[in-house]
């Protein structure tokens, strides 16, 4: 009876262990996680070619549709995914490296950080913090070329594709747009920019976007601030090829590593005609610190303190150097009227009728109604108003997409503030009035793996598959030809940054199987085994 | 029972379904939406940062915790803060509902003058050819989805014809320092055609044919046939007699269609961008603002039920039968 048992015992023992010395595991089933076709279709049929290419390799992928802020969660909060394609939009200050290069940081791997796939390499971590610190530009970019040539190699993150952004205007209306990266043709110089043909003189855009609020404390959307930066003067603004250009700032310099002298603009008047004054610049500094605005805290953590030399001489003292300040805090923090908010104690408490809407900037503020309409007027006493050729700015804010598209066509509005969709595209191009521009994006989408589970941990293995991934396919079939396949997290549209000499998985499943020969994996049975050891 | 028990009754099972409605919503909510803080990570916002936002919002608190506050708020007049806008709710809902209601009242007007005058019509002509037509039509206009046919009216009258604006409820720019600057126009009016019309039609089937159902039952009782004997004549039989006693459904479908007017037709609100209080339901879903999806359901479920108990008491006016039956207790 015993050694029935026993017998009944030992046999399944012994062909487990046969089992296992006879070959090694076959690569379970990964789950892909992507944006549902609702969200972005794009994403959605990217994930079925990558799982269709992965199928010829063994690799068996289960594509997970996942609602967008759901995604969101699982990826960078919960970091609960095997391989997630998820995407960074190119905002402005995001045309600095700095952002990008971030999610490559093994500082950023933490629960909520930047970096989910659990990436970490030395050097590169060696190379982030040195470039966070130098000023000297070329110096800059040969660090964050190496941090491009390396990410890309070791691929823990597959930059699928770069897409373009695809914008409208009436050409019988107005000339002169011009496209910035990441920021279409609604660029913060369209006031300057553009030249009317008819009597017509005001620019009228159309958007389904609109700001959440125009609270310069509260606002955390894009089109809060891409609304607000045209009434607040900044001391910096950045040209189209991303240069800091002195603006409320006569001039700035780095006088040692951590200082920065400012000189500002004489002349300068806020839109309730006071004068804007090195009080109000140190003020509008200090009041962001004060207040703690989380989203704005990437700016301003590095500052310390500002210091007012003279009338119009401004030191800003940094805790840490930080190469990128000029670029990208002194570009986004608006100069406030210290008389006008210096009384204000909570800044998110403002009900909407009572933030103050007065700044210095070339446009001047006229009305925000949430839904419906919103406009700017140009303010003839600013510095820059020559330059200026349009009376004004009024937006019209529609339901949806399909609403601005008719706007368009209807010439209600003269060009629209957000991306086509990719139906409107051919249309708007069969129209006579419309001129469709294509804009490149420094933005990006990604595949990124979770390096903390087999095999991705395997550098090897993703060399391989990256030789999967028909990118061409992504412009050509899902694009329409309107972007560019992926290389590295800065893109070419960013064309000081980008590495272009970054290594090139070309699309070959031939090549793929070869590597993962070599690298001790093997196909049995339709499905790739792990190597055995 | 008399009318006042009746009334005193119904007001207390209002309160009741109140309750369980706003229960339900602080929950429903909280389980279909996603968190709405997840999506201040691709903002590039630290952990830190983010435990920042979720405190500001008391998102930080247990969900029961979150109910009562949600609860007691609620009862002190307070909706809450909208995490889109950052802003309390109340006023955003109130400034919608105006624009909203600006729409459905005319809509509603217009159908529930015009559907119950073509019911009657109908059934006198009962059996013609006018009736089929009637019915066919009524039927139609009731299935045709309303983002259809105001695309449609789009696509016609304002782009071919181009005789009709085809968004918003002004043509801008434009100053109105108060609402009532806004609708007194005929800039307005001519923005409001569109719109309106694709609602009244949508709206119009319904009352026609329910009027007509039941003008036909009425007249098959037995008074009628006393008012013919009595020799009045087939008009005065039809208005005087028939149609007041086929009113009743009516004004019931009516005071629903009114409660749920409040909530605008979203769809038609998306499609001609009007600023009502549905499409910023639907933004308020997308971008996971509970408290102004909870502040526009709480609206809406609250005129709902306001609208039906006025029904019931309107109704008792109408046909005293209804509290007396409730009454043999």
């Amino acid at each position: 009876m015993s050694r029935k048992i026993l017998i009944l015992l030992i046999l399944p023992m012994l062909v487990l262990g046969l089992s296992l010395t006879a070959g090694a595991e076959p690569l379970p089933e990964f789950e892909l996680m992507t944006t549902t076709e609702g969200y972005d279709p794009i994403r959605y049929e990217a994930a079925f070619l990558i799982e269709e290419n992965f199928a010829e390799l063994g690799i068996q992928v289960d594509v997970q549709p996942t609602e967008f802020s759901t995604l969101i969660d699982n990826f960078y909060n919960e970091q609960d995914f095997d391989v997630a394609i998820v995407g960074w939009s190119g905002r402005v200050e995001r045309l600095d490296p700095q952002h990008f290069l971030g999610t490559l940081h093994s500082g950023q791997t933490d629960p909520g950080g930047n970096n989910p796939g659990g990436y970490a390499n030395e050097r590169v971590d060696e190379l982030f913090a040195q470039q966070e610190v130098e000023f000297d530009m070329e110096r800059r970019q040969e660090m964050v070329y190496e941090i491009q040539e390396i990410s890309v190699s070791e691929q823990p993150v597959n930059v699928l594709f770069y897409r373009d952004e695809v914008l409208a205007f009436n050409r019988n209306k107005f000339e002169g747009f011009q496209p910035m990266a990441g920021e279409g043709i609604y660029t913060e110089w369209l006031p300057f920019d553009v030249t009317p043909l008819t009597d017509d003189r005001m620019v009228t855009i159309g958007t389904s976007q609109e700001p959440d609020n125009i609270n310069p404390l509260d606002s955390t959307t894009v089109w809060g601030w891409k609304f607000m930066r045209l009434y607040y003067d900044k001391l910096v603004r950045l040209t189209p090829d991303v240069e800091p250009e002195p603006w409320a700032a006569e001039s700035f310099e780095a006088i040692d590593e951590d200082t920065i002298e400012v000189v500002l603009r004489e002349g300068m008047y806020f839109h309730d005609g006071e004068p804007v004054t090195v009080e109000d610049v140190k003020f509008s500094y200090d009041y962001y610190m004060d207040q703690d605005f989380a989203y704005f805290r990437p700016f301003y953590q590095p500052l310390d303190y500002v210091e007012i030399v003279d009338d119009s001489t401004l030191h800003f003292h940094l805790e840490v150097p930080v190469s990128n300040f000029i670029t990208v805090t002194m570009s986004q923090i608006p100069i406030l009227p210290e008389h006008l908010w210096a009384d204000i104690e909570v800044a998110q408490d403002l009900a909407p009728d009572e933030i103050p809407t007065v700044g210095s900037g070339p446009m001047k503020f006229e009305t925000f109604d949430s839904g419906e309409y919103k406009s700017l007027s140009t303010f003839e006493d600013h510095f820059a108003a020559d330059d200026i050729d349009i009376d004004g700015i009024d937006y019209i804010i529609y339901a949806d997409a399909e609403g601005v598209f008719t706007g368009l066509i209807t010439e209600e509005v003269d060009m629209n503030a957000w991306r086509l969709e990719p139906g409107h595209i051919e249309p708007a191009e069969a129209e006579d009035h419309l001129e469709v521009v294509s804009v490149p994006d420094h933005g990006y989408y990604h595949m990124t793996y979770n390096l903390r589970i087999e095999p991705f941990d395997d550098v090897n293995f993703r060399r391989a598959i990256a030789h999967a991934i028909p990118k061409d396919t992504f412009v050509d079939v899902l694009l329409d030809g309107l972007g560019e396949p992926g290389t590295s997290v800065i893109s070419p549209a960013n064309p000081f940054w980008h590495n272009p000499d970054v290594e090139r998985f070309e699309y070959d499943l031939d090549r793929a199987r070869e590597l993962l020969e070599e690298a001790g994996y093997y196909i049995e049975d339709g499905v790739l085994h792990f190597p055995e050891n | 029972m008399g009318k006042g028990k009746f009334i005193t009754r119904r007001i207390l099972q209002m309160l009741l379904s109140y309750f369980i409605i706003l229960t339900m919503l602080f929950f429903v909510f909280r389980l279909a939406l996603p968190d709405p803080t997840a999506a201040l990570v691709m903002e590039g916002l630290s952990a830190e940062e983010q435990a920042m936002v979720r405190a500001r919002f008391g998102l930080d608190q247990p969900l029961l915790g979150q109910y009562f506050t949600y609860l007691t708020n609620f009862v002190q007049g307070e909706l809450g803060l909208s995490f889109h806008y950052r802003a309390p709710v109340f006023p955003i809902i109130l400034d919608r509902l105006y624009n909203t209601l600006a729409l459905m009242i005319p809509a509603i007007i217009v159908s529930y003058l015009l559907g119950p005058l073509l019911g009657v019509f109908l059934s006198w002509k009962r059996g013609s050819r006018s009736e089929f037509a009637g019915i066919i039509g009524g039927l139609v206009l009731r299935s045709a989805p309303l983002f259809w046919t105001g695309m449609i009216f789009i696509m016609v009258f304002g782009i071919w014809f181009n005789i009709f604006p085809t968004s918003g409820m002004r043509t801008l720019p434009y100053e109105a320092a108060y609402f009532f600057d806004k609708i007194f126009t005929l800039d307005y009016l001519w923005h409001l055609f569109l719109p309106m019309m694709t609602i009244a039609i949508y709206y119009l089937g319904l009352p026609m044919l329910i009027m007509r159902n039941t003008m036909l039952e009425v007249m098959g009782e037995d008074f009628i046939e006393l008012c013919q004997a009595k020799g009045l004549s087939e008009r005065r039989i039809m208005y005087h007699h028939v149609a007041r006693n086929a009113l009743l459904p009516v004004v019931t479908q009516a005071a629903i269609t009114i409660g749920l007017a409040v909530g605008g037709q979203v769809v038609v609100e998306v499609v001609f961008s009007w600023p009502g209080l549905g499409r910023e339901i639907v933004q308020a879903v997308r971008t996971s603002d509970f408290p102004m999806a909870q502040g526009s359901f709480m609206m809406m479920s609250g005129l709902v039920l306001i609208m039906n108990f006025l029904a019931d008491v309107i109704y008792s006016y109408l046909d005293p039968r209804v509290v007396y039956k409730g009454g043999k207790e």
